[in-house]
């Protein structure tokens, strides 16, 4: 119930650091690195699949620790057309660079790029025309913009950067690298930078987020559970989860067309946002069997103080299942809306012959703990708001924009057979009641053979 | 008139707070709060306690220490509820609030409650949600230890309770609670101090007439 001395001497230091300073607290509190295996296979053609990832069997659940820090830059070019195929070779020299410094794993450091639409538009818009892929299913191309959704607050931004380079490792002084080196090239006026971190209590110690949390004097920070792997007390990084391999691939499930020479082949879809959570609400609001009915699906009884609640293609709820539950209890679960439609409904075999069974997960998130408020550096004056809040900056491989958008809809009560009418925000639509995302924006994330200013190349 | 009022609250109930937590200045140091062997908890207002125990034929607690600006006082202008059910359990709420001071709006709100001859937690018809039969109190946190009693501390707990912290323990085989809302400018840390620090002044009222 009380925090406990090293809390308590977090939270001093953290009081003399500042907001900046808490983050420097990460490696303090986590303790050491996990152990990671060293890379078996070659650089993947993927830029978004981080190799080397461990895995831990908690609750006799096969559960993923992810890399301790996390840095995501946003930023618009300072690139025009006539610079942009210099550009393109001074980015890919130093991010081969980077890959000959570090290992692509968490030991090292994984270097995701991602491009927004404004980019293709300004820069590249003829091969853009002929190269982006289409969402057959949707009728779409496979990125758009990004849309607000029935629960999101009236101010939600929908922003317009032009690239983003996610940052992951468990070394603070690798993303530090990259960062200078990033910065250092000239290419990119920074509009935000955010940070956060994950894991960090799989070895049966502290809670990360809970720690950090009380550090930072976040309300309600005391009420996380300890060895919470998320502010909001359960674990989100089970296997079963994530999408495997290669399915979030935009050639992967079969709907999205890329055209003639497929250059965007093994490449995927981004979206990027950043939602804070109200702790207080959460723990001082909903006991632990709503928390559990709320995070997961109504009806679901698990013990008390639970973290792991296995999510496997055999737990999985669908469409017909979350009507039932809402006609039942009058409300949906969080994980279970969004797997009414995040889940494969068929076995799947993609084109280089994985079998992909029905029940498995589709996105593959990178998303992380944050008391960014909203972020933790923006060139907008005003976007900074005083002192730390416990939030999410949400990061989700999906194979389209409608992918996501379809998943994020159900997490909403707005199934595709229908909308369940659920108010938006309302205590029965889950976890949105708790949730409120600051800003939006999806990206594409070209393979790792054209993930610097992807197109440049091509004739206009 | 009213945000000078309620600086000044806010001032002495943080004041009162951190030298409690043995943060106290010098001057702190030399007033019966903090003095190293506190003073016996009195009850400023006792005859509406009084009252209160010989109407339910059972014990009571008076707080001893409220934030200021509440009082004690049943009846005063900070006890916006006095009430006794049919089952002689009793409710007493006091609350303060500020809704017009920059950076300073807020409220102390403290409920105590007392269930003679009832060990078990009550059930609330009215959940968060689903208008199903609750705990009233729920969401078990941990024990505070003060003035010799041992309670439990709830997170989640309803009705007038609701978005409150409280404290439960059991006397005379009877239960007993008191709860403080947890609202700014208090958080949650400052909420349980609170509580442990009125948990700690309580004075036990025995009816007057045999029960």
């Amino acid at each position: 119930m009380s925090p406990t001395r090293r809390e308590l001497l977090a939270g001093a230091a953290a009081g003399a650091l500042g907001v900046l300073g808490v983050y420097e607290l990460v490696d303090h509190l986590a303790g050491s690195p996990p152990q990671r295996p060293a890379p078996t296979v070659p650089e993947l053609p993927e830029q978004h699949l981080l190799q080397g990832v461990q895995h831990v069997m908690q609750n006799d659940v096969e559960v993923i620790v992810p890399p301790l820090h996390h840095e995501v830059m946003t930023a618009k070019l300072e690139v025009d057309r006539a610079g942009l195929k210099d550009a393109q070779a001074t980015l890919s020299d130093l991010l081969a660079k980077l890959d000959h410094d570090y290992v692509p794993t968490p030991a090292g450091l994984g270097v995701t790029v991602a491009w927004g639409l404004p980019y293709f538009h300004r820069l590249v818009p003829g091969a853009a025309g002929t190269h982006l892929p289409r969402d057959t299913r949707a009728g779409k191309p496979a990125v758009i913009d990004a849309r607000t959704f029935p629960s999101d607050p009236g101010d939600t931004v929908l922003e317009a950067n032009e690239v983003a380079i996610l940052l992951r490792s468990d070394q603070r002084p690798n993303i530090d690298d990259a960062l200078d080196r990033l910065r250092s090239s000239g290419l990119f006026h920074l509009t935000s930078l955010r940070r956060g971190f994950a894991g960090g209590a799989f070895d049966g110690g502290h809670s990360l987020p809970r720690t950090m949390a009380i550090a930072a004097n976040v309300p309600g920070a005391e009420l996380i559970p300890e060895g919470a792997e998320l502010f909001l007390g359960f674990t989100s990084t089970q296997k079963a989860a994530f999408g495997p391999g290669k399915i979030a691939n935009f050639e992967t499930l079969g709907f999205v067309d890329l055209g003639r020479g497929g250059y965007f082949r093994e490449g995927t879809h981004l979206h990027l946002s950043h939602v804070t959570e109200d702790l207080e609400s959460w723990y001082v609001g909903f006991l632990f069997a709503e928390r559990v009915t709320t995070a997961f699906k109504p009806g679901l009884e698990v013990p008390e103080g639970t973290q792991v609640v296995a999510q496997g293609p055999e737990q999985a709820s669908t469409t017909t299942d979350v009507r039932r539950q809402f006609r039942a209890s009058g409300r949906i679960g969080h994980s279970a809306s969004i797997q009414s439609t995040s889940r494969l409904t068929a076995e799947v075999v993609g084109p280089d012959g994985t079998r992909y069974p029905k029940g498995t997960a589709v996105p593959i998130r990178a998303d992380f703990n944050t008391l960014d408020n909203p972020f933790l550096f923006s060139d907008e004056r005003g976007v900074i708001q005083e002192g730390p809040v416990a939030g999410v900056h949400f990061l989700s491989f999906n194979p389209s924009s409608d992918d996501f958008n379809r998943n994020r809809l159900a997490m909403d009560g707005v199934l595709p057979t229908g909308s369940l009418g659920i108010p938006p925000g309302d205590r029965a639509q889950g976890i949105n009641s708790i949730l409120s995302t600051t800003h939006r924006q999806n990206f594409l994330v070209p393979p790792r053979r054209n993930r610097s200013f992807p197109l440049a190349e091509l004739p206009g | 008139m009213k945000a000078l009022t309620a600086s000044a609250a806010f001032a002495v109930a943080f004041s009162l707070l951190a030298a409690g937590c043995g943060g106290g200045s010098k001057n702190a140091a030399t007033t019966a709060v903090t003095s190293a062997a506190p003073a016996k908890p009195t009850c400023e207002h006792p005859l509406g306690w009084q009252q209160l125990a010989n109407r339910i034929r059972a014990d009571v607690y008076c707080p001893g220490w409220l934030p200021p600006p509440l009082t004690d006082q049943i009846r005063g202008q900070w006890n916006n509820i006095n009430a006794v059910s049919p089952d002689r359990s009793y409710l007493e709420s006091f609350i303060w609030q500020d809704t017009d001071s920059p950076n300073l709006s807020g409220e102390f709100h403290v409920v105590l409650r007392g269930y003679p001859g009832r060990t078990t937690i009550p059930t609330c018809l009215e959940g968060p949600s689903d208008k199903t039969p609750t705990p009233c109190f729920g969401g078990m946190h941990g024990h505070v230890t003060a003035g010799g009693i041992r309670a439990t501390l709830y997170t989640v707990n309803q009705d007038v309770d609701a978005w409150h912290l409280l404290l439960l323990w059991h006397h005379k085989g009877g239960l007993y609670t008191v709860s403080e809302h947890l609202a700014p400018p208090l958080n949650y840390r400052k909420v349980v101090a609170f509580l442990k620090r009125e948990l700690g002044s309580l004075v036990l009222i025995a009816p007057s007439r045999p029960s």
